[in-house]
């Protein structure tokens, strides 16, 4: 008797235990650009990410989820800050920044307090190649961008002549200077000129009217989005004749909205994911939920790492950055934007395809590694 | 593209974006010249403006105004903007500077500022974070001058830029109240002995400088695409460039200081490596000021003054 009463209460002990243990709050930090010109991306991503907590619902192991949005601003030093205080706060997890200018930095203390940080938008490849285990990407690097858009050039566009115009960050000037690299290597397009303009500028007629002299066959712009918009409506007036080729972080409803007709017969280079039930699901379910007729690029990228980090967590039973990158980077994750799957970097093996903006609308138009038409 | 047809477009570039510095300038010189106070929340008063416009406008477009009456479409924006900002101008001054009329400068300095951030915030709650799209009612149509493209929105922003400039320099020299402007802007103290009403005119000069911004502020819009909640910064820095260039509390100074930020600025990107725009564009400034204290065409009453 005294055996079974000692069994029982060994037994409660250890119950009672595993209930004390339990009553965890799980705390996903985001970093993402809550104010400045950025916003609307940074807003995207906080959302996407409250959204996976929203439908993923409870954790195993965890008592509730709380999602801490902190504003990185595209600003090294506030994304630097804003990763301290989560790391003060307690975040098991962090999800962000958007900007690789603002990343970078934020990486530093993260991987000291071995935290996972998955990046939903920052695509310089440096980020991936300094040997930061508990770091991971979503969408695909910009040395696999860069060579889509110089494919693209040589072999579709047949264009012989390129300019460059970039805001020199981190992620606009890693681009051209990409471009710059492949192009050299089969040395069908020419650089024939290369400008810069200034983040948050609004007039960009001088530097256009510059490149309309110099009168190449296609011009990259390696912005983001609010310049581009702006910038291929100048452009437009002016009456420039030269293509129009643009990056990923411009891929966004807002450039269609805000460029309206002008921004028809520009080429995008963007991931293509593919059509999926989870993904119509998604769809309904943000659109519902945020109130919006429209789903921001980015929104899709870090819903699935916010998906992708629970389930992970769940799958550890733990939230300790060691096990927890050992988990996410041993298994496969079904996503809305495709099969997720990281590499010994923490990348994705993801592609670009080119993106024609026609009639306001973004259609698929050209897949670099096949060289075939997708329209 | 010959040569010749780039330095006129460039030319016409710079005119364009000079104006729109001279109108927000404008608004700068007018207040410090009444109270010598920098009004810090002249840039956020401007993006009201520019929202004030999209709102009109967009509604405007949505009952087919914009197609049936585009003439009297584009007269109902710019003037809602204008007026609505005038307001707020007025309202600004009430609560955030006239407690402070007797205080030190620099306290006054401080409302300012905050002042600013405030608006700048509300705007943000109010309007999101994001671009708000301008309706392009003027489309890409326009005139070719040896081979340079003037589009019919830019002659329009222009000709209005300079019936607002030269309407004011009328008004302030040939009306009674542009006089008692001028008095109060010379010595207040007198002025109020010799019967004009001080406050009313400090009012009306608040009314005056946040609407030519707001007109700026559509007019940015209307050309460049897009308006947000923090697009006044890089303009107010300009615009605060310009007026202090041309001698901040001279009217016709603001108009010639943001002619030359706009001209330095864009042949600075025609010519040279664009990377250096805004850096010659602040290097003049310093120059201008290390050279000739009060700006270009300043008076050195400065020191009077204080």
């Amino acid at each position: 008797m005294k055996k079974i009463l000692i069994g029982v209460f060994c037994l409660c002990l250890v119950c009672g235990f595993t209930a004390l243990a339990a009553a965890e709050t799980l705390k996903v930090g985001t970093l993402s650009p809550l104010t400045g010109p950025y916003a609307q991306d940074g807003t995207d991503i906080k959302q996407g990410v409250l959204t996976a907590v929203e439908v993923f619902g409870p954790v195993k192991g965890f008592d509730k989820v709380e999602v801490l949005p902190e504003d990185s601003a595209c600003d090294g030093g506030k994304a630097t800050m804003a990763a301290n205080k989560l790391i003060n706060s307690g975040a098991n997890a962090v999800i962000g920044a958007y900007c690789s200018s603002a990343t970078e930095p934020a990486q530093i203390p993260l991987m000291e307090a071995a935290i996972v940080q998955i990046t939903p938008a920052s695509t310089n490849e440096r980020l991936t190649s300094k040997g930061y285990k508990y770091f991971f990407r979503m969408p695909p690097r910009d040395d696999v961008q860069a060579w889509s858009t110089v494919q693209f050039l040589e072999k579709k566009l047949k264009a012989k002549t390129l300019a460059l115009l970039d805001d020199k960050q981190t992620y606009t000037a890693g681009l051209t200077e990409n471009i710059k690299k492949f192009a050299a290597e089969n040395d069908i397009v020419k650089v024939v000129a290369h400008e810069h303009i200034a983040p948050g500028d609004s007039d960009f007629t001088a530097v256009l009217t510059k490149l309309k002299k110099v009168n190449p066959d296609a011009i990259y712009m390696s912005v983001y989005q609010p310049e581009g918009s702006k910038m291929i409506i100048q452009a437009r007036k002016l009456a420039l004749e030269s293509d129009f080729i643009t990056n990923d972080a411009v891929f966004h409803p807002k450039f269609l909205e805000v460029g309206g007709d002008s921004a028809n017969g520009v080429y995008l280079t963007f991931a293509k994911a593919p059509e999926s039930d989870v993904r119509t699901k998604f769809e309904e379910t943000y659109k519902k939920m945020w109130n919006v007729e429209s789903i921001g690029s980015y929104a899709y990228y870090a819903y699935d790492a916010g998906m992708m980090l629970l389930g992970a967590i769940e799958k550890a039973g733990t939230a300790d950055g060691d096990k927890l990158q050992e988990t996410i980077r041993g298994n496969e994750w079904e996503g809305v934007t495709g099969l997720i799957e990281f590499d010994e970097n923490g990348d994705r093996k993801l592609a670009h395809i080119v993106w024609v903006v026609e009639n306001n609308e973004f259609v698929p138009y050209w897949d670099p590694l096949t060289g075939k038409d997708l329209k | 593209m010959d040569t010749k047809a780039f330095i006129i477009q460039q030319m016409v570039n710079a005119i364009f974006l000079g104006s729109i510095y001279s109108l927000i300038a404008l608004g700068y010189t007018m207040v410090y010249g009444i109270i010598e106070l920098i009004n810090f929340a002249h840039g956020e008063l401007f993006t009201a403006g520019a929202f004030i416009g999209v709102i009109v406008l967009s509604f405007l477009q949505q009952i087919g105004w914009v197609d049936s009456h585009f003439v009297l479409s584009l007269f109902i924006t710019f003037s809602m903007a204008m007026i609505y900002v005038a307001v707020l101008g007025v309202a600004v001054e009430h609560i955030a500077y006239k407690p402070l009329r007797k205080a030190s400068r620099l306290s006054a300095l401080l409302s300012a500022l905050g002042m600013s951030i405030f608006l700048s915030n509300g705007m943000m709650l109010a309007q999101g974070v994001s671009d708000r799209a301008y309706p392009q009612v003027f489309g890409n149509a326009g005139i070719e001058i040896f081979g340079a493209i003037i589009t019919y929105g830019q002659i329009f922003i222009l000709l209005l830029a300079i019936v607002l400039m030269v309407g004011l320099q009328i008004f302030v020299h040939r009306t009674k109240l542009g006089k008692a402007m001028r008095a109060t802007a010379q010595n207040k103290s007198m002025s109020r002995m010799l019967g004009i009403n001080t406050d009313r005119t400090i009012r009306l000069t608040f009314m005056i400088g946040p609407a030519l911004g707001a007109a700026a502020g559509v007019m940015v819009g209307l050309s460049y695409g897009a308006v947000r909640f923090d697009m006044g910064f890089i303009f107010m820095i300009k615009a605060f460039a310009a007026a202090i260039l041309g001698g901040i509390g001279s009217i016709p100074g603001a108009m010639l200081g943001g002619m030359i930020i706009g001209f330095v600025e864009v042949s600075w990107t025609a010519f040279l490596p664009s990377e250096w725009k805004d850096v010659t564009t602040f290097t003049i400034l310093i120059l201008v000021l290390y050279l000739k204290p009060s700006g270009i065409l300043g008076e050195d009453v400065a020191e009077a003054r204080v």
